[in-house]
């Protein structure tokens, strides 16, 4: 498979590559699998409580090129967004910068879950959430 | 148009038809319990019929023809006589993707990936990494294979169940097709599809846990 320049500019110099405390109140923790193939990826972000900007992002993923280029370009691009800017980036948008092949774009979407899901652990932590969907959930009903 | 290769009045080779499917192509029953070595049997009569030996005098067409079956069969084999690939293909016949690139229910796919193997697998991976960058320093870590060592023990007896897991839920799936059970086909399907899943992350570690060990 004929990988292209921004996968393999990411897959040879990963940025953000590590880990946060996991046990911090600031930090969301995201780890998220993709059954097709099995492959295992881990974002993290650091979330500053004023500002609710992501100031730091780390990730760890064991699976294909396209998987660490995408978390790679994940960490990237949520650092200095707000949470709320971060929920918007889908995995369309990593498709897209990366030039990804459509067998591929799995590895996107696990970039993706492991975006909302760093957020959601956030969330969790600090009582975020919770009260705005129970909100809505009453709402809908 | 008939799902045999050859006519039955004639006897002569027909053109694959579009929509048959690897079990169809055997005459077999939508099932997994699959006899291997009738399947094989057939297999090799099926090839020496259509071999394009036979087909030297006849027409263009028919050695088309010819041809066309004789590469549905051989893929139909290959596919049948692996367990999994086999299972793999009767989900996807029987409507289940299993490559859903993106899925509309977050909480349905989520329910795909149990939290618990995923910080095994990550665990694992990790140690697997320390292993060979420890090896790489022309270090061993005697401990460190151990641990090793045991996972991989552990591993692939999960692996060893999970088939085994497998191959009742091929009997279950064969009853349920008898008995024209919709409910229980859709909820084997569903538990093939979860094993099936929870196998790939199991696999994965199995094979790196044997490089690292043999490197
Ligand atoms: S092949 Fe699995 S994440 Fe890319």
């Amino acid at each position: 498979m004929a990988y292209s320049d921004k996968v393999i500019d990411h897959y040879n110099n990963p940025r953000n590559v590590g880990q946060l405390d996991k046990s911090s109140s600031e930090v969301g923790t995201g780890l998220v699998g993709a059954p097709e193939c099995g492959d295992v990826m881990r974002l993290q972000i650091k979330v500053n409580p004023e500002t609710q900007v992501i100031e730091e992002a780390k990730f760890k993923t064991f699976g294909c090129g396209s998987a660490i280029a995408s978390s790679s370009l994940a960490t990237e691009w949520v650092k200095g967004k707000t949470i709320e800017e971060a929920m918007q980036i889908t995995n369309t948008d990593i498709v897209k910068e990366l030039a990804l092949p459509p067998v591929k774009i799995h590895c996107s979407v696990l970039a993706e879950d492991a975006i909302r899901a760093a957020i959601g652990d956030w969330k969790k932590k600090n009582g975020v959430t919770e009260g705005a969907e129970v909100a809505q959930a009453v709402a809908a009903n | 148009m008939g799902t045999k290769p050859f006519c039955d009045a004639c006897g002569k080779v027909q053109p694959p038809s579009p929509d048959i499917d690897y079990f169809a192509a055997f005459g077999l029953p939508r099932k997994l319990n699959i006899d291997l070595s009738a399947l094989e049997r057939s297999f090799y009569r099926l090839s020496r019929k259509l071999h394009p030996d036979v087909y030297a005098q006849a027409t263009q067409q028919e050695q088309q023809w010819s041809l066309e079956q004789t590469s549905l069969l051989n893929d139909a084999y290959r596919t049948l006589k692996n367990s999994i690939a086999r299972t793999e293909y009767l989900l996807k016949l029987e409507g289940v993707v299993l490559e859903a690139g993106k899925s509309e229910d977050g909480a349905a796919k989520e329910s795909r990936v149990p939290a618990d193997l995923l910080e095994e697998v990550f665990e694992l991976n990790m140690q697997l990494e320390e292993m060979r960058m420890t090896r790489k320093m022309g270090e061993d870590d005697p401990q460190l294979r151990k641990d090793l060592e045991k996972a991989h023990i552990d591993f692939e007896s999960q692996l060893a169940a999970s088939d085994s897991n497998l191959q009742d839920l091929w009997t279950l799936w064969g009853t349920a097709l008898d008995n024209e059970d919709t409910a229980r086909k859709s909820e084997t399907k569903d538990q093939m599809v979860a094993l099936l899943d929870r196998r790939r992350y199991i696999r994965n570690l199995v094979r790196d846990v044997n490089e690292a060990l043999e490197a």
